[in-house]
């Protein structure tokens, strides 16, 4: 990203005098096509890497699933949005079976009381200890592996016999380290923006396999 | 996996939406059927990732009335930006209104796409399975959407080349005879109503389109409203 965004010196009239968008925009359609070739890239690598553990991952939560368990997903920001998301496909998905699951970050009441009160760092935390049972599911998603609030919610899930889950970046961060983390799938990258794509992806695959589980035909 | 039209319609989107910023537009995001979407699109530009980016005025707006709500929000020269599919109806009116708001229109969406015209910049995945919004190919498309618009950023020559929308197009609707769109602002009393167009309020004759009533849509030729326009 920050590399191939230093086009400058490709263009004549980079001042404030440059008036011809011709060659700009052809630079733009060009770039969009080379970000969407590496984010293809790198979701099929992730795939592939991944693929043992995504399977693992969606066998366990299935096993929740039928036992009764809820899903709780947690971000912030991107991650917090792509969170909402996993939590809408999952509980109200396009097709097969609908399964319970709910987004932390859903609730500015309880987010800003939490943050207010207590601070940032437990606004999933304090909501699982509120919430959650044994058989539940916790996945939290982290670009930079590294999301205080993210762990803290792990360490309390851990704590409370659910399955936890992390989807990180880079190398994983101390979402692949910790031991209160009982899967985490890694996109290796350093872009942000190729990564959380590559985690939607997962995020879908992993829905698509717990599908197969609970009996949904494929 | 090749974006084929949809990376000429991301550059051409990226360099609106930049000059719309430049100019001090605000981007309102809205996704009835998918709202953690349109939450995505405005975090991405009010907090980039990248560190040195400058911080855009985008705003999600949760509503379960897309019209009602962005005819108060949106001002001249801003930016409506919808996630969402062609048979969402409350978007479909709201980017019919663009126009008569001042607003400049993006639809992102996937499987069948909006009638041709339906919104300015119409960004469409080619996608026919439904799964469009749960498998990352809506985040791909609004993460190039603002990395796009970034790189304009570097070319400040190019932002301040239009006005803030009316002369997009090689006929300018603020001079030429096809007539302007207006929102009828309330319900007109002796055949004249307040009608609302990119230029602002302003006193039109609609005698000749009466019936009309508040929110409805007309063309202005010379203030005067020669035909209704579907809402």
């Amino acid at each position: 990203m920050s590399s191939d965004e230093r086009t400058g010196f490709l263009y004549p009239f980079i001042d404030a005098d440059e008036r011809d968008s011709g060659a700009l925009l052809a630079d733009l359609a060009a770039s969009a096509e080379a970000k969407a070739s590496a984010s293809s890239a790198l979701q099929t690598a992730t795939i592939e890497r991944e693929g043992d553990a995504l399977r693992a991952v969606a066998g366990a939560m299935a096993q929740r699933f039928t036992a009764g368990g809820r899903l709780f997903s947690f971000g912030n920001g991107g991650s917090a949005t792509d969170a909402l998301t996993v939590a809408a496909l999952f509980n109200r998905p396009p097709e097969g079976v609908a399964l319970p699951a709910r987004s932390l970050v859903e609730d500015q009441a309880v987010l800003t009381a939490l943050a207010n009160d207590i601070g940032f760092e437990v606004v999933f935390s304090r909501q699982l200890i509120a919430h959650a049972a044994p058989h539940d599911i916790a996945l939290g998603i982290s670009t930079s592996g590294t999301s205080r609030n993210v762990l803290v919610a792990f360490a309390e899930a851990k704590a409370r016999g659910l399955l936890t889950v992390g989807l990180a970046g880079y190398d994983g961060g101390e979402l692949a380290t910790s031991d209160t983390v009982d899967h985490c799938l890694v996109v290796r990258s350093d872009s942000v923006h190729r990564t959380q794509e590559s985690q939607a992806v997962l995020a879908f695959e992993l829905w698509r396999a717990v599908q197969v589980h609970v009996g949904a035909p494929s | 996996m090749e974006l084929g039209g949809l990376a000429q319609d991301l550059a051409a989107a990226s360099l609106v939406l930049a000059r719309r910023f430049a100019a001090g537009g605000t981007m309102w995001c809205v996704s009835p059927a998918w709202p953690a979407h349109g939450r995505h699109v405005a975090v991405e530009f009010v907090h980039p990732v990248i560190v040195g980016k400058r911080a855009l005025p985008s705003v999600f707006v949760d509503t379960d009335d897309v019209v009602a709500d962005l005819r108060v929000l949106v001002r001249p020269g801003d930016v409506v930006l919808a996630v969402a599919g062609a048979d969402e109806p409350g978007v479909a009116s709201a980017m019919r209104r663009g126009p008569a708001w001042g607003a400049t229109t993006l639809w992102v969406g996937a499987d069948t796409r909006p009638a041709a015209g339906a919104a300015d910049h119409v960004l469409w995945v080619d996608d026919d399975t439904g799964l469009a919004p749960w498998s990352g190919r809506f985040v791909l498309l609004y993460h190039l959407l603002w990395e796009l618009t970034h790189v304009c950023f570097e070319h400040p020559g190019l932002l301040r080349s239009d006005d803030a929308g009316a002369c997009e197009d090689d006929v300018c609707i603020t001079c030429s005879d096809e007539g302007r769109l207006a929102e009828v602002c309330a319900d007109p009393t002796g055949g004249e109503a307040r009608v609302r167009t990119a230029a602002g309020i302003e006193t039109a004759d609609v005698s000749l389109v009466e019936p009309v009533s508040a929110g409805d849509l007309v063309l202005l030729h010379a203030g005067s409203a020669i035909t209704r326009v579907p809402g």
